[in-house]
């Protein structure tokens, strides 16, 4: 095991590592920008370190500034969290080349998973369903006959795009013929290259992921799925397990096939296999997050497995020390996304004191924040102030006890999300379990909210 | 040492940094000297609860404190200060934890660490020394690559806050630097800056 490790993040996130290696009983340095100096991570370890200016550039994203600050610390090994270095396949490569230990996959297998494309090649390969689509399109007739192959509604979609960008959805034969022209053009201008493929569209999809762990003997579990298809903008909002899109059947089969890729694929370490499903609970598999992911917690409450003391542990070269026999996952859990964020004013990102802070508690509460009266939120970094994750024997239990735990927080001082949440949790279609992607931006968050306060 | 990180560090040139420092140094001043004392009469005078103004590229924002029932005291002065890769004026300093209350009071000039690493001051490093604003100090190793401590403002070398090989921080306080001839004019560009007993300085380049 490791003696001390680097926490190179921040927020709830370096709360929750720095709890987990005093749960292991390893030392921890939490490394901060000038702006975290006051964060609740840097006050409650036991050593903290300044390591740049609030640019993050020059922070939490400067891997001399991180590596550095591990050598003259004495840490043997590096938690880099989630988001900045995380999934840096490079930033592992020099943590290892400064011999000391990169929390997460080795920078092969970064490499091997950092291609969205090539990931999805690899896991089909190993029996995983990938959504339906073409090769590069030659003309208007190859468009129309990779269209009918894999199904109408399409989406057209520029090679040399990313992030949705230039996107086009067609309905119809004539629709295609229409757009493709246009689709060429636009993707000339936009990105120098008017190469163009297409994927069939998923109507009313659900977002649902695989947790999995792998250790390096080759020892390997699934904890079950989790559902986040409570997004805005393809930002996950809300976050349940299990997912009320699957059956138990299904879910069982889903988690078996991912582990059983993964492994094959010659996957390490803790990690999360994202699918699409559709209306008719076909799953798709999307792409894979190789490092701890924020809404771990809900799979915890269910599972009662540490995840980030079991990241640690794997990266130390230690044995999983569980099969899945050993994971059972009782109850429903649900994660909230506190972020300070303004929905009446097109979720715009909020920064300032906090007055007043309460947690909220009960059976099944589990609040996961860096917040306290007086911290001032700096306007450098994302606007997550913490997760409120609810366990309860069910789903209709975990809904009640998540609106009375959602009513007692108190984040005074910044405008928050915590009303959409509420009013999310009475809306109907949540309750009925049938949320997909895209509701939450199709209709607004206004009708929600104005729902809510009735 | 392993090379690639060395090549990728990023940092401006000496003249470059040492230009840098000057202007943001006189910005700083100008601030304090002319500015703050009128924006805070204008504050204490007036119905305002706040005032901000910017110039060339730094700005000052002065608030009153609610809490504080006579509008003459109330007055927060907040001095832009921390130069963008100088490494002094911490926006958290005043609030720096385990710092003696009384010697953040006082007004001090500070050479700065410019990363986390390692600290080893010029060899001929000496009490008493003089110095020029951009002069180097010292060195902080970063896994192999030398980043220089340099001095914020013309002064005379003080007291070391750090020694020969010890671990330091980035914008850990190194070297102290006196006002040459005990001139009190150097005070605002200390980056902590006081403008008046009722005025704290904070800061942020607009």
């Amino acid at each position: 095991m490791f003696s001390k490790v680097l926490i190179a993040n921040r927020g709830e996130i370096a709360l929750r590592i720095l709890r987990a290696c005093r749960t292991l009983g390893i030392g921890a340095v939490v490394a901060y920008s000038e702006a975290d100096r006051e964060s609740l991570a840097a006050q409650l370890a036991d050593e903290a370190i300044c390591i740049g200016p609030a640019d993050a550039k020059r922070s939490y994203l400067s891997a001399p500034a991180i590596i550095s600050a591990a050598v003259v610390t004495g840490c043997d090994a590096i938690h880099p969290g989630y988001g900045f270095l995380s999934e840096d396949e490079h930033f592992a490569e020099v943590v290892r080349a400064h011999d000391l230990t990169f929390i997460g996959p080795s920078a092969e297998v970064l490499e091997r998973f950092a291609s969205k494309e090539a990931t999805r090649r690899i896991l089909s390969a190993h029996g995983l369903a990938t959504i339906p689509g073409s090769g590069m399109l030659r003309d208007e007739a190859h468009a129309l006959e990779e269209a009918a192959r894999v199904g109408y509604p399409v989406l057209i979609k520029p090679s040399a795009g990313g992030g949705g960008k230039g996107m086009r959805l067609v309905r119809t034969p004539r629709e295609l013929e229409t757009t493709f022209k246009v689709s060429r053009s636009e993707a000339m201008a936009g990105f120098g290259d008017d190469s163009l493929y297409l994927e069939k569209f998923l109507e009313d999809n659900r977002h649902v992921e695989i947790q999995v762990a792998v250790d390096r003997f080759g020892h390997a579990i699934h904890m079950g799925d989790r559902d986040c298809s409570v997004q805005r903008r393809h930002q996950k909002l809300i976050e349940e397990t299990p997912s009320p899109a699957l059956s138990d059947v299904a879910r069982k089969d889903l988690a078996e096939k991912a582990l059983r890729a993964v492994t094959a694929a010659g996957y390490e370490n803790l990690g999360t296999l994202e699918f699409l499903v559709d209306a008719k609970g076909k799953a798709y598999f999307i792409e894979i997050n190789c490092r701890i992911q924020v809404e771990h917690p809900i799979t915890e409450l269910c599972t009662g497995i540490d995840m980030v003391a079991l990241q640690i542990k794997i990266a130390a070269g230690e044995k999983l020390g569980l099969t899945q026999a050993d994971v059972v996952s009782r109850g429903h859990a649900i994660e909230f996304r506190i972020l300070a964020e303004d929905p009446a004013k097109d979720f715009r990102p909020q920064a300032g004191q906090v007055g007043d802070y309460l947690a909220p508690g009960g059976p099944g509460i589990r609040m996961d924040s860096h917040l306290y009266p007086g911290y001032e939120v700096p306007s450098y970094y994302d606007s997550l102030l913490g997760k409120l994750s609810v366990w309860a024997p069910d789903r209709p239990q975990a809904i009640a006890r998540a609106d009375a735990a959602l009513r007692e927080l108190l984040v005074d001082g910044i405008v928050t999300n915590i009303e959409l949440h509420r009013a999310i949790l009475a809306n109907q279609v949540f309750v009925d379990g049938k949320v997909t992607t895209s509701l939450l931006d199709r209709v607004g968050s206004a009708p929600f909210v104005a729902a809510g306060n009735r | 040492m392993p090379a690639p990180l060395g090549a990728a560090k990023p940092g401006p040139t000496d003249p470059e940094r040492t230009l840098r420092i000057q202007q943001d140094h006189d910005a700083i001043a100008r601030l304090a000297d002319e500015l703050l004392p009128a924006l805070i009469a204008k504050l204490a005078s007036g119905g305002l609860g706040e005032i901000e103004v910017r110039q060339g590229g730094w700005k000052a924002r002065l608030r009153k404190l609610a809490t504080v029932p006579e509008p003459n005291k109330a007055a927060t002065a907040e001095i832009a200060a921390h130069a963008r890769g100088v490494g002094h004026g911490r926006p958290g300093e005043r609030e720096g934890r385990g710092r003696d209350p009384k010697e953040a009071q006082q007004d001090k000039v500070v050479a700065m660490s410019p990363a986390v690493g390692i600290y080893n001051p010029r060899r001929d490093l000496a009490v008493g020394m003089r110095v020029r604003a951009g002069d180097k100090i010292g060195t902080v190793d970063v896994l192999g690559v030398q980043q220089d401590v340099v001095s914020p403002v013309d002064g005379i070398i003080g007291s070391s806050l750090a020694e020969a090989g010890e671990a330091v921080e980035y914008g850990q306080e190194l070297v102290r630097i006196e006002p040459p001839e005990q001139a009190p004019t150097s005070e605002a560009a200390a980056g902590v800056a006081a403008a008046g007993p009722e005025a704290v300085a904070v800061a942020g380049k607009a």
